[in-house]
Order: C-alpha cells, then structure tokens, then sequence
C-alpha cells in the first residue's frame, strides 16, 4: 500500500494552490500592511490563512449571542478534525482551532508582487565575482561522511603507510586502514560570478516619525526587500537610523526604536557612504540606499550637505538611490521639494511620497519600476 | 480475531492480551485490525475522515496541513483512528509509547464493541473502506474526463449541502425497507429530480452515502467517547497495566477526560456510564439503544448535574440545570444543525422550489444561508425559496439561478 501521506501531496498542493489564488486576490492588502513582517525564515515566508470554511445552514442569527450557539458542538476545544470524523481522540489540553499558515517561496512572492505592480527585472551592473564555497565533488579530504569513502584512495593510503612503516610483509600481505587513512570525496571552493546586493534602509527617527509613519516605513522597506532579494543571488541589509546623528542598528531596532531629537539628514547619509565604501566595494556589489523620512530636514545648510554627499560620493557608487517620504502631522515635506528641485527626472534618483498606507503600493512602484 | 501490522512482537502480544482482557470483560466486536503508521501517515489518513483512499479533494490537503502543523508544533497528537467497518480498522502512531498503545488498543475494543452494537450503527455500511475507495475512483475518472475545476467545484458545492439530511432516515429504512422519502432528505430530492446531468446524480448520491455513513458518529459521539474511556479505563487498571506505567497512564487518562472549556465528549460520556453504573443500570443495555440525545434526556437529573463538571461549571454561573440541560439538548438535536425541509416535494423542474426552516428558536445565519441557497438554485435549475424566521418575523428568502451569490471556496 502506497503511503497515506504520499497520496496526500495532491491534495495538499491543491490546497496550496486555491491559497496562493487568494494570496494574489489579496495582494493590494498585504501591500498596505505590516501582517507579513517578521514572518520570514530564510527564504521561505508564512503567511497566515483563515480555515476556507464550506458554507452550510447554520444557526447564527443577528439575536443569536451566546445560548446554545456557544455551548459548542461535541468535540471543539478538543483540537480535533470537525465532525463526521471517526472517532479521532486529541490529547484534549490545547484549544482546538489554529490559524493555518501556508509557505510561500520569496520568489513565488515577489512574482506575485512583480505581476502586481507590473515590475521589470533588474540587469545587475556588471557580473560581480565572489568566491563561492563547494560546488563540485572534485576533491579529496580526510574527513567526510561514509557514503563519500574513496575505498581506493583509502587503502593506498593506508598500504603506503604500512610499507612506510615497516610493517609490510609480502608474504603475508595485509593492509589494515585507520582512521587516519580514510579518504572522501570533497567539494572544491572555486570563483563563480555570483551577483550579490547590498541594501541600506534609512530611517528618519525623529521626534515626528509616529508609529503610522514608521509602519509604513517597515512595509515599503519588506516589499523592496523581497523584491531584491528574489532578484540577486545574495543579499546584504544595512540598517541605519538617524536623528540629529546616525548610527548603524540591527533589524529588530530599526522597527522598534524610538528616538526624538531634530534631523540632520546628512549624517546618515555619510554613514552610509562610510559604509559601503568600507565593507561593499561597488566593484562588486549593487547598491541600493533607501532612505525613509518625513522630509522635516533641519537646516537647508544640511540639505546642502546632503546634495553634495549625494552627488560627489554616494550616486556614482550606487544603482539607484530611494527617497521616500512618508506624510506627517509636524513634517514640512521640504526635503523632497529639495531633492526634486535639485534632480528633477534624475537617472538614479527617485521620490516618492506616501500620503497614508494607501499609498505605499504605488511608492514601492516608483522604486522598483526602472529595473535597476 | 485481533490481526496486526507492523505492530512488532511486544505489540502484538499486547494486543492480544487485551483483546482476550475485552471479550472475558463482555465486549463483543468484529474483527480488529491494528495498523501501526508514522505519525504523518495517520495525520492524513485522519484528513481523509480515517479512510486512506478517497476522492482528490482541497479540503483534505487543508485538514491535513493543519494535523500536520499541530503536531510538529506539538499542539496536538492523534493518539488513534478507528473506522466503523467489518473488519473494524485501528490505526496506530508509531512513535507513541507503549503504554499509549496499550491504552488506545483498549480504547479501540471499546469502540469496536460500540459500532457493533449500538442500533444507530446498525444500519450503517460496514464495508465503507471499499466504497470509498471505489467514489475516489470515480471522481478521479470524472475529473480525467471533465477536467479538475469542473468537477472539483461542483463537488464543493454538493459537500456544502451534506448536512441537509434527515439523521433518522437510515433507521425508518431499517425498520422499514418501503419507508417513503423524508422531506428532510434534500441531497436525495435533488438526485431524484433536479436537472442534472448523469456524472452530477452519481456525485450527489456519492456524497449523501457519505455523509449518511458518518450521521452515527455524530449522533453519539459522547457515548462513543464516553464508552471507549469507560472501557480502556477499566481494562488498563484491571492487570493490563504494568505497575511502573500507572502515573504514565493516570496522565494521559487525565489530558483525555479534561475538563476543558466547552464540552468534552469523553469527559461528559465517561460521567455518563460511571453514574449509570453506580446506579446499578445495565451498562451494555444502555450502549446498545441510546444516541447521545436520548442518553442526556432520560439520564440527566439535579443528581447528575451536581456530580458533572460540565454541569457544574455552568451552574456556578447561576444556570439552573434544567436550562444547561436543555441548552445542551439543542445544540445535539438534529446533529446541531438546522432542520430544513422541502414544502413542495411534487415539485418539478421548472417550478420554484419550496423550502421550510423548522425553527426551534434558534435563527439562521443570513450569510452563510444565501450561499447555500444559490447553489440548490444552481443545482436545481429554477428560484429556490426559503421560509424562516428573523428576530421572531417571519421571512421568505428566494433566491434565483441567474443571480446566484458567488460561494466562497474555491
């Protein structure tokens, strides 16, 4: 008998399929929320799906609260398959009805998203080299598992370390490997174009970016993210946060921190140039800077500074550079006048402003749209 | 006869030893088969409703990935899965210990006993493994010929109608082989005269047979429980147990019989016999005539209630238990669901057809029941219309083929 479980992959990918058909019904609603942040596990995302539940007649009218209806039927809160099944006994200690959660691809996503949005893929600069571990079994190790044992290489080695020893007796000719005899097939690290990207998310901290703001930040920021990493082979994030001074956080700050203070724009973006200068020469990687804020600079001295670390230092090495301003009740929005002002229709610049979440697919668009 | 596979030697002598333990004890069953299967393997074939061969369908894929997930998160574990048939079939995990296995061996041979000789499971199929093999066949071939989506989504919409039954049909039929049509039986209405081509009559008595298969063990899944823990208890502590595994077993006894908080049919089941047996009633008799309705009904009294969590949880909050009782009794009636009945059984297509929610006081929900309505529309080919009640009104919904609501899977 063919096994249960393996007859149940049909079912099971039908099932998938009927939930990526939702997932892409519901795209334009994943895209203003922060539902899917944070659900990432390398390259695999778990997206929450409600039971799709068969309609039937039931009771539940508008005046039908609590009574009866909430009793609940034989066997809920028993973690059990609902009824008309047979018989199955739960271990009875845990509530019974968990939120499914399906598992989608990054790639499957950003498809998703690129089909959304109608994105085009990005040209990577160049062909970038790194050295890339493994690869071909063309080498030989003295450790490794027994299924990769070179049986040959094994005893030659251990004959020549009998011979070498003495211990060889032709008319008795044994050869007994030991440990460190064994030999095994190995993989061989070699040079392998590989197209690598580095993105730095910057953020305004400031005392007016509230927590909206900042949500709509964490989803332009996840969406750019998915997008870019579905496109390059290896991806590199860089978070910095900045008020009246950057500093370079971790992810889980980023999206937590709550600083207050005045905005010098132009220590973030120096910091990013320190940065990318130091640990990703543009010689071998993409580079994306993002920069989210509500567009309150403090000075126009400091806007200054920032066209001429953008226009000297920070545009020749990157492929494109993200301003995205997100609306406030405190900010002016000046900054990105500023940058339009000072660009206009720019090659590797683009702005985009976001009033409210509504806005932010059309923002992620703007960004991804020119394939970069 | 007890027959085992890939139960190994220690297993299998156990199962012996209880099956001899059982029948000694007065448990009378069919032959049971105890398979033993990785974990995975009985999360879906408890996805297929514990058959291992059924029609493709999504919603096993759903069931299952659910079981799955529970259990690789350790939400929840499937101790067992036991099919009503001749011979009865058991499944077993394979990972679980050994006195698990022994106490879901003897919990098995109470069901085993139940299904034989509880008289709502009399007139149920009991070569159902075969048949359901033979409909996912048939499926199948529909769906080779038609292709997938067609198929799939018209036996979406007629599994949304598998609870338009009428639970004491089967045993009219029983008692009286020429018993007419019940007007409650609407699956069986639409297979007799709706306008519908010959794969879709197949389909739709193919899932009404399904579902009236399952009708038993939704009528008297407290006592089906409530049997089975009655009897593994008693037989674990009767020398079935080795003196070591006591606290293992009172554990897990205790996860199964928990008082959790809605209704636990193993723990009010249990309650159940413990109480008649006290009482001095003959527990086999009782077993043999009762569904869970008429069990409550004629056992619960002020007694009982005081000595029932259940009861007592509810009464504490200032529930006479006459009103938890009754509350309790409607929730079973008609499997808990809503009574629908045609008006017009001489209907003809063409004609609109006429349908009557009996209402208990309990109103429908509006939403879910439009739903239903546009596909017996669809299915039936002219307006379809139903008579209820909303907020004490009464109401007519009506519902034509052409302005059907789009359902909501698939």
């Amino acid at each position: 008998m063919s096994r249960p479980a393996h007859r149940m992959a049909t079912d099971q990918a039908r099932f998938r399929d009927i939930v990526r058909g939702r997932l892409r019904e519901d795209l334009r609603k994943y895209l203003q929320s922060s539902e899917l942040i944070g659900r990432q596990a390398g390259r695999v995302i778990s997206i929450p799906v409600p039971q799709i539940e068969l309609p039937r007649f039931r009771f539940g009218g508008p005046g039908e609260k609590g009574g009866a209806g909430a009793k609940g039927k034989p066997g809920q809160g028993k973690g059990e398959p609902q009824d008309g099944e047979n018989g199955v006994g739960g271990s009875g200690d845990q509530p019974g009805q968990h939120p499914l959660e399906v598992e989608v691809e990054i790639e499957e996503l950003a498809e998703l998203l690129g089909k959304e949005l109608g994105l085009p893929r990005i040209e990577p600069r160049g062909c970038k080299k790194l050295w890339v571990e493994g690869g071909r079994y063309t080498g030989v190790a003295p450790e490794g598992p027994n299924s990769l044992r070179l049986f040959r290489r094994t005893f030659r080695q251990a004959l020549q370390r009998t011979i070498a020893s003495g211990e060889w007796d032709p008319a008795d000719p044994r050869v007994v490997p030991i440990p460190a005899d064994q030999r095994y097939r190995a993989q061989r690290s070699h040079p392998k174009p590989q197209s690598a990207a580095v993105l730095v998310h910057m953020m305004d901290v400031s005392g007016s970016m509230g927590r909206e703001q900042k949500d709509m930040v964490r989803i332009q920021a996840f969406w750019t993210d998915t997008w870019l990493r579905s496109q390059y082979e290896s991806i590199e994030v860089v978070y910095i946060v900045h008020d009246a001074e950057a500093k370079e956080v971790d992810q889980e700050t980023f999206f937590r921190v709550r600083e207050s203070g005045g905005t010098k724009i132009s220590s973030a973006y120096a910091l990013c140039r320190d940065i990318v200068r130091e640990r990703y020469p543009a010689d071998q990687w993409n580079i994306y800077p993002f920069h989210y804020s509500d567009g309150d600079n403090w000075s126009a001295r400091d806007t200054k500074e920032c066209l001429r670390i953008l226009d000297d230092e920070l545009l020749p090495m990157v492929n494109q550079f993200a301003y995205s301003q997100v609306k406030s009740v405190y900010g002016s929005g000046q900054f990105k006048v500023d940058l339009d002002h000072h660009y206009g229709e720019h090659e590797v610049v683009v702005t985009a402003a976001v009033e409210d979440r509504m806005g932010v697919p059309e923002a992620i668009r703007k960004f991804l749209q020119r394939g970069r | 006869m007890v027959i085992t596979r890939g139960l190994g030697p220690k297993l299998e002598s156990e199962a012996q030893r209880i099956e001899e333990a059982a029948r000694k004890a007065g448990l009378d069953f069919f032959d049971v088969v105890f398979e033993a299967l990785p974990a995975e393997d009985v999360n879906a074939v408890a996805a297929y409703g514990g058959f291992a061969k059924r029609y493709p369908s999504w919603r096993f894929g759903m069931d299952f990935e659910r079981l799955q997930k529970g259990y690789t998160y350790g939400f929840s574990k499937i101790y067992e899965l036991v099919i009503n048939g001749d011979p009865t079939l058991a499944y077993l995990v394979k990972t679980n210990s050994l006195m698990e296995q022994k106490l879901v061996m003897a919990h098995v041979f109470g069901h085993a006993d139940f299904f034989r000789h509880n008289i709502w499971f009399a007139p149920t199929d009991r070569h159902m493994v075969a048949r359901m093999e033979h409909h996912g066949e048939r499926v199948a071939h529909w769906m080779g010929r038609l292709g997938r989506t067609a198929v799939e989504r018209f036996l979406d919409r007629v599994l949304a109608l598998d609870t338009l039954l009428d639970p004491y049909q089967p045993q009219r039929e029983r008692w009286n082989p020429g018993a007419a049509a019940s007007p409650y039986d609407l699956l069986e209405f639409l297979a007799r005269k709706a306008p519908l081509e010959e794969w879709q009559v197949e389909l739709v008595r193919m899932v009404r047979t399904e579902a009236t298969y399952f009708l038993p063990q939704r009528q008297t899944k407290i006592l089906n429980e409530g049997w089975a823990s009655y009897w593994h208890s008693k037989l674990l502590t009767g020398g079935i147990l080795d003196d070591s595994e006591i606290v293992e077993f009172s554990d897990c006894h205790a996860g199964a019989t928990a008082d959790t908080n809605g209704l636990n049919p193993y723990k009010l089941g249990l309650e159940l016999f413990r109480s008649a047996e006290r009482a001095g009633e003959d527990l086999f008799a009782l077993r043999r005539k009762h569904n869970d309705l008429s069990f409550l009904d004629e056992w619960v009294d002020a007694d009982f209630a005081r000595t029932s969590t259940f009861f007592a949880r509810q009464m504490v909050q200032g529930k006479a238990w006459q009103d938890v009782k009754e509350a309790l009794l409607q929730s079973l009636a008609w499997c808990g669901t809503p009574q629908i009945r045609v008006r017009n059984l001489d209907a003809e297509p063409g004609q609109v057809w006429q349908l009557e929610h009996v209402h208990d006081g309990r109103d429908l929900h509006q939403e879910d029941a439009m739903v239903i309505l546009g596909d017996l529309a669809r299915l039936w080919g002219s307006p379809v219309v139903l008579a209820t009640k909303l907020a004490g009104n009464a109401v007519e919904w009506r519902v034509d083929p052409n302005e059907v609501v789009e359902s909501g899977a698939a």
